[in-house]
């Protein structure tokens, strides 16, 4: 591989790895608060399909994106919902969010007299920052001459990281996700914090989703996402439920997911690997992550939140 | 001061509210299903007559909803058994296409010269095996490693996915059909392996998954061994103390699980689809295998008609289709049931009443609520 198709690698890598980004950056603030939420692939899909539509309607991009983060903010309320006030099992409540939200977003673009489907989007994100700069051997390409939503999701990577760390908010957020008995015995109001934050992660996921039907594939297919919302969830492990980590994650799988395509450019004999065997690249490459970080001691220091996934009777306290 | 609902747990749920919860679901979930139907210009009742008499209408309908349920009871049972043992096996997917790889390739090595009582059997528990065998990808790190098998089932799923779509669109293996070079599928396999239909093209397959749906329900239900599997899905310190080897539990759990799963993979190969055909087994059944334990609140005889009304469901989308209402519609119903019966597991776990009269009302400070 030469330099600059190792670098053609690594700048599809960002485009790819943006939309992961939102979503593992969402995820994390939801589990943080000690709520799984596996409906990740069924919010970006209503974050697609809605951010498509509105900016087809309007032409206006941003309204686009923010109708997607409404929207799909609005179907994590529902895991919200049934996992906080419920308290019912937050994995099915998941996994029916995911399923709802596909169906949903596929029915969306196809129904009706004149569907979605097959149609180019209104407006796409223009990349910013060209020119000059972006000429610059090996930095230029790589950090500038990116689209706008780029240069967003390193900022909510470092917002998210602040907030979690450096505030009395994130300070109680992780006190609710380790230990919510005593959090509410600090004064903390557990479900408050919870919702909000299921609700914030929504948000991004449907931000992560309009990043694929405004800005990497602007038009709208059936199935705009691939499996995007599922290697999210995983990333966030990999992340350690760090928002920084899960920037270099997402890159690492955008570059997994990217590596086909360079390799049917290089030639005999790499483009004589199958493409489809290929597309399990980025599948192993989770799993093997999985068992590495997971595994006997090493889990301790991953740092997952102790009250993940477990419902909070205030009443049993 | 108001008279607030007092929620609280109970033990034992009542029949009629076990039965009761999955009505509701399914029509909570049609209400939400015709908002969207209705705000995109369909009328909803006329979309869900046609679905209903695409799915019961005709003796052609009632076979197809069987065709569909048969893999659904299988991989409703397995999501079933993986749950009630805390098991969180999302891998139904993937299990249920490598059960279909392997069922597909001892028919197409036994060749046509095998006879069927030994092809027919020989596929089914291939299928077993396969899907035994990819559930074992993820069960041994979850057991002996402690490796969240959430994670793991899922992008197994994909893997498998890739793998039967390397197998006939990416190289050229026993699997994929020579005789047709313009556009690649599977190879048709030999017709002594195939299921033989005795109600329009409904096969014996539905047999074989009640059987197998039954004797799973005997082997958890009925059996010394299956009393300890329950055991460890209640609590695995009293099972610990009893000196139950939970782990070992589990992983035997896991493997039936992807083994059944996997038997779904062979009897939809060997039954309606005849191939290892990519096509015609991604259809997201291992998925829809989670919607029918759910809603059958995990019960291994329920998954049985459950299993049959989302056969229906499935068997309608292309009816839908053809009058111009998108196919998704029915797997956006299906998540809306998904999430109505989420949702009404907390009403069979809780009681919600009103307290009968005024509570003593005790002066608390502000912002403090009684207990």
């Amino acid at each position: 591989m030469n330099e600059s198709q190792l670098i053609l690698t690594m700048v599809a890598a960002v485009g790819l790895g943006t939309p992961l980004i939102f979503a593992t950056v969402g995820e994390i603030i939801t589990e943080r608060a000690g709520i799984l939420n596996l409906g990740v692939q069924g919010m970006m899909l209503i974050g697609a399909v809605t951010g498509f539509w509105a900016t087809f309607q309007t032409g206006n991009l941003e309204f686009g994106v923010v109708i997607a983060m409404v929207c799909a903010s609005a179907l994590s309320a529902v895991h919200a919902f049934t996992s906080i006030t419920l308290r019912v099992n937050q994995i099915v409540s998941g996994l029916a969010l995911a399923l709802f939200g596909s169906g949903l977003a596929s029915f969306l673009g196809r129904a009706g007299s004149e569907p979605l489907v097959g149609h180019p989007s209104r407006a796409q994100f223009e990349p910013i920052l060209t020119g000059g700069i972006a000429d610059i051997p090996i930095v230029g390409p790589l950090l500038f001459g990116h689209d706008p939503l780029v240069y967003l999701s390193w900022l909510v990577a470092g917002a998210a990281s602040y907030y979690l760390f450096r505030t009395k908010m994130g300070l109680s957020l992780r006190a609710v996700g380790e230990d919510p008995a005593s959090a509410e015995a600090a004064g903390v109001h557990v479900s408050k914090v919870r919702y909000v934050h299921v609700l914030i992660g929504g948000a991004l996921a449907g931000l992560g989703g309009a990043y694929f039907s405004l800005a990497l594939t602007p038009t709208w297919q059936d199935d705009p996402i691939g499996a995007a919302g599922w290697i999210a969830i995983a990333l966030v492990i990999l992340a350690s439920w760090r928002p920084w980590r899960a920037v270099f994650a997402a890159y690492l799988f955008g570059a997994a997911e990217r590596i086909q395509f360079t390799l049917q450019t290089l030639g005999e004999p790499w483009s004589d690997i199958p493409s489809t065997l290929l597309a399990m690249l980025p599948f192993i490459l989770a799993i093997v992550a999985m068992i590495v970080l997971t595994s006997g001691k090493r889990a301790r220091f991953l740092g997952a939140p102790a009250a993940l996934g477990i419902p909070y009777f205030r009443e049993q306290r | 001061m108001t008279r607030r609902l007092i929620v609280e747990p109970r033990g034992l749920a009542s029949a009629r509210l076990r039965i009761l919860v999955p009505v509701l679901s399914v029509l909570a979930a049609l209400v939400v299903g015709g908002l969207f139907l209705a705000i995109t210009g369909e009328n909803p009742l006329d979309v869900y007559g046609k679905m209903l008499d695409a799915a019961f209408g005709s003796a052609n309908g009632v076979s197809n909803t069987l065709i569909s349920a048969t893999p659904l009871i299988l991989t409703g049972v397995a999501a079933a058994l993986a749950f009630k043992m805390l098991v969180w096996n999302i891998g139904g997917e993937g299990q249920f296409i490598m059960g279909a790889v392997f069922a597909s390739g001892i028919a197409i090595w036994l060749g046509p010269g095998a006879p069927s009582w030994v092809a027919i059997p020989a596929v089914i528990v291939a299928g077993g095996v396969g899907g035994a065998v990819w559930a074992s990808v993820a069960a041994v790190p979850r057991v002996y490693l402690g490796t969240n098998e959430i994670i793991t089932t899922l992008m197994l799923n994909f893997i498998a996915l890739s793998f039967m779509n390397f197998l006939i669109f990416g190289s050229s293996s026993p699997w994929r059909d020579p005789a047709v070079s313009t556009f690649p599928s599977g190879r048709p396999i030999p017709d002594t392996a195939k299921l033989p239909e005795f109600f329009k093209r409904l096969d014996i397959g539905i047999f074989i998954a009640i059987a197998l749906a039954v004797a799973a329900w005997w082997l958890i239900g009925k059996t010394r061994w299956g009393f300890a599997v329950r055991v460890v899905g209640d609590s695995a310190a009293t099972a610990r103390y009893a000196g139950i080897r939970v782990s070992k539990k589990i992983l035997v759990v896991f493997l039936l699980s992807g083994a059944a799963a996997g038997f779904a993979g062979a009897l939809y190969v060997a039954g309606p689809v005849g191939a290892l055909d990519p096509r015609s087994l991604d259809l997201g059944l291992g998925f829809t295998g989670i919607i029918v334990a759910a809603l059958a609140g995990l019960h291994l005889l329920a998954v049985i008609p459950i299993a049959i009304l989302m056969g229906a469901l499935n068997n309608a989308g292309p009816a839908l289709q053809s009058i111009g209402v998108p196919a998704a519609t029915v797997t956006m119903l299906q998540g809306a049931i998904l999430i109505f019966a989420v949702a009404g597991e907390f009403f069979i776990r809780h009681r919600i009443r009103l307290p009968r009269r005024e509570p003593v009302s005790v002066e608390m400070p502000d912002g403090v609520e009684p207990a």
